[in-house]
């Protein structure tokens, strides 16, 4: 009984707008054409994403960015950690400094990637001519495969140490006495680190790959400064084609029914991870 | 709360009620208009000046300047959302050149047929912008053309068609010294790359729908001029694949900075590259309507802002007054010679006081007002206009050929058309 209100106040802020949008995603509900109504279409709203090449399109973009980015976010990070981990003068500042990247608005650094990768004298294209890796300047926005880089390596720069802080926090869980016994044993570094560091760290990696997956999946900022989604739609991920369709056509069913598909999609992913990892979240382990 | 914080608090209640009947008495008395429009700097303050005017020769009539965003795409979202509320206000609005023909067909704004506005004096094209099923629904305001930006110094004469334009720059950039790039214009993927792009069609003789509607963006002729436009960039390459990220500004700094033979822009870049201490090229170019190609004619994009009355306003008569009164040849010259926006009728053109205004190139803003053609005036233009964003640059990036990239593109504008019941409403508007 003591619950109630708790429950109360989620239902009203978290049960009330998602069963809203359901409700309109069942509508033909287009802000700019009042001659059509707002008529009841049952699943017609699905059914045209399911037909829509450019929702599965988007879908394969934002599945393409998350892994790749997740990826080596992972692995940096993890790098990052083991290296903060260790005990050395100015650890704090270090670990301070790192956090930079992190504290930068979204919009912001999107900008800043944007310009050192935009025209063909933009600074990236001097470094790789310089170096010899590049001929000569080439135009980075009209290529799907090149549009992709500045858009992954600005999500890496950003989000690597935010990644880094999260593992860091799981390391420091670790009982120093453990490390100190398999060293008695004759253990090296990367025994230590496969048997004893990783399979402790699995609540810290589980918690960073779940908040990265589904920002992963959201992602939006980053690719409209950079990219808008472009060249055509080759780097457009779900997030941005929603948006397009609620904001910009103004077309409320079918953007609301869009919404419904990528909350489907995030609460499976987030119910896989805790699945597969066999952790329950706030629990002891299985 | 105690007793006297209540009385307090319902006290200070009924002041408010009895000011909010006091508002509509007044209301009763004369009318009050909201007007919405561009309402910053120079701008906002030409547009005060003669709302104040207004009031003095129309006493029983009060208007307040109600600010909305200045970027498009916000204020067209903000109308939208009033008027599906059914807002009285602002009483007028000021809607972009292919808003005009949405607020219509959703019943937002009125016909203005019964006003008997001077539809004559107003270039063909702005009317042909504004009409939706036979009714013209706005008056144009103020008008923008693209235009073609020459260097007179590398290429004196203007091309005669695209071809020649094509060759011009071509001789121009290898000169000793010549400029990087022989054509810029907008080719990112946004609104400006259809403006591009109806020039090029118009120059080839195509056009995106025919009369009754019905897409015809996939027929040889826009194909020509997708190929022409492609040729640009990957054949003759007088146009650096840059402009394909390009908008606007990026296209005015190129020329700006003595690094283009031609450009293509609005009427807007003349101004800050007259001024020889930022512009390299002050003093060194001209611009005239874009060239045609063969089977085609010189075609400009048309821009610009017209004024139409909301729908759910309370005095439409009183708007009428004052859209008629802003949209008078005296306050179009006012706000020629205060911000440079070029009239919407064409007879101001030869008027002394405009010629006498700004060092802009008048006559040759007329031939390609002449020429202008507006997007396709349809409810749906928003919806088609991004379909046809991401074909055309599809095609433009070489992810598609381009007929491939125009038939998808006609291919999803009539599903569009289908689904927004647009031949049900075209046959009804029609009786």
């Amino acid at each position: 009984m003591l619950v109630t209100p708790a429950l109360a106040v989620i239902a009203l802020i978290a049960i009330f707008p998602l069963g809203w949008t359901v409700w309109e995603s069942l509508h033909m509900h287009e802000l700019r054409m009042p001659w059509l109504g707002k008529p009841f279409i049952g699943l017609d709203n699905y059914a045209e994403i399911a037909g829509d090449p450019r929702f599965w399109a988007a879908l394969g973009h934002t599945a393409f960015f998350t892994v790749v980015s997740i990826a080596l976010e992972f692995l940096l990070g993890l790098f990052l950690a083991l290296a903060m981990n260790r005990v050395f003068r100015g650890r704090g500042f270090v670990r301070a400094a790192v956090l930079v990247p992190w504290a930068i608005p979204t919009v912001v650094a999107a900008l800043l990637w944007r310009f050192m990768f935009e025209s063909q004298g933009g600074i990236a294209n001097a470094l790789l001519v310089d170096v010899g890796i590049l001929d000569q300047p080439i135009v980075w926005f009209i290529k799907t495969t090149t549009a992709w880089v500045p858009v992954i390596l600005a999500d890496v720069w950003k989000t690597t140490p935010f990644v880094a802080l999260l593992l860091l926090a799981g390391l420091q869980n670790i009982d120093l006495t453990l490390y100190e016994a398999a060293a008695v044993d004759g253990a090296n570094g990367w025994w230590q680190l496969r048997h004893i560091t990783l399979p402790l760290l699995k609540p810290a990696i589980l918690v960073t790959l779940i908040f990265r997956t589904l920002d992963g999946f959201r992602v939006f900022d980053l690719i409209y400064v950079l990219t808008g989604g472009g060249p055509g739609t080759s780097t457009e991920p779900v997030a941005l084609y929603t948006f397009n369709a609620l904001l910009q056509n103004l077309r409320f069913g079918y953007g609301s029914a869009l919404s419904v598909v990528i909350f489907a999609i995030t609460f499976g992913l987030a119910l896989l991870y805790m699945k597969g990892l066999g952790v329950r979240l706030g629990g002891e382990q299985r | 709360m105690t007793r006297e914080r209540v009385i307090a608090f319902f006290a200070a209640a009924t002041m408010l009620l009895l000011a909010a009947c006091d508002g509509g008495n007044a209301k009763k008395r004369g009318s009050t208009l909201k007007f919405s429009g561009s309402g910053l700097g120079a701008e906002g303050r030409v547009v005060s000046r003669q709302i104040e005017r207004f009031m003095r020769l129309n006493p029983d009539i009060r208007v307040e300047l109600q600010q909305t965003p200045d970027d498009a795409t916000q204020r067209h979202q903000l109308y939208v959302q009033w008027l599906n509320a059914r807002a009285g206000n602002p009483d007028i609005l000021q809607l972009d050149v292919v808003w005009t023909a949405e607020f219509a067909a959703a019943g937002w704004i009125l016909p203005l047929g019964r006003f008997k506005p001077p539809v004559a004096d107003f270039f063909p094209a702005t009317v042909e912008a504004n009409t939706w099923a036979g009714e013209l629904y706005a008056l144009p305001w103020f008008v923008d053309v693209g235009l073609l930006y020459r260097r007179t110094d590398l290429v004196p004469v203007e091309p005669s068609n695209l071809d020649e334009l094509v060759k011009q720059a071509r001789a121009a950039m290898s000169r000793p010294g010549g400029p990087r790039y022989g054509f810029v214009w907008q080719g990112a993927r946004y609104e400006g790359l259809i403006t591009t792009f109806v020039e090029y069609l118009g120059a080839f003789g195509g056009r995106i729908l025919d009369e009754r509607g019905e897409v015809v963006v996939n027929r040889p002729e826009a194909v020509r001029a997708v190929t022409f436009m492609r040729d640009e960039l990957y054949g003759s390459r007088i146009a650096p694949l840059d402009v394909l990220t390009w908008h606007e500004e990026e296209a005015r700094f190129a020329f700006q900075n003595g690094n283009a033979v031609f450009m293509r822009n609005w009427p807007y870049a003349v101004e800050p590259m007259s001024d020889s201490a930022s512009s390299r090229v002050a003093g060194k170019y001209a611009v005239s309507p874009m060239p045609a190609a063969q089977g085609g004619r010189s075609t400009a994009a048309l821009g610009g802002a017209q004024l139409a009355i909301n729908r759910y306003s309370e005095s439409p008569a009183a708007a009428y007054r004052l859209i008629a009164f802003i949209t008078a040849p005296e306050q179009m010259i006012e706000r020629a010679q205060a911000v440079g926006q070029y009239p919407t009728r064409s007879a101001l053109y030869d008027d002394p006081r405009l010629r006498a205004a700004r060092s802009i190139p008048w006559d040759q803003a007329k031939r390609a007002i002449e020429s202008a053609t507006p997007r396709p005036v349809t409810p749906i233009y928003n919806e088609m206009s991004e379909i046809l964003q991401i074909e055309l640059h599809r095609a433009l990036v070489r992810q598609a050929e381009p007929q491939e990239a125009l038939n998808s593109a006609a291919k999803r504008i009539d599903a569009l058309i289908e689904r927004t019941g647009m031949r049900r409403l075209a046959r009804e508007a029609g009786k």
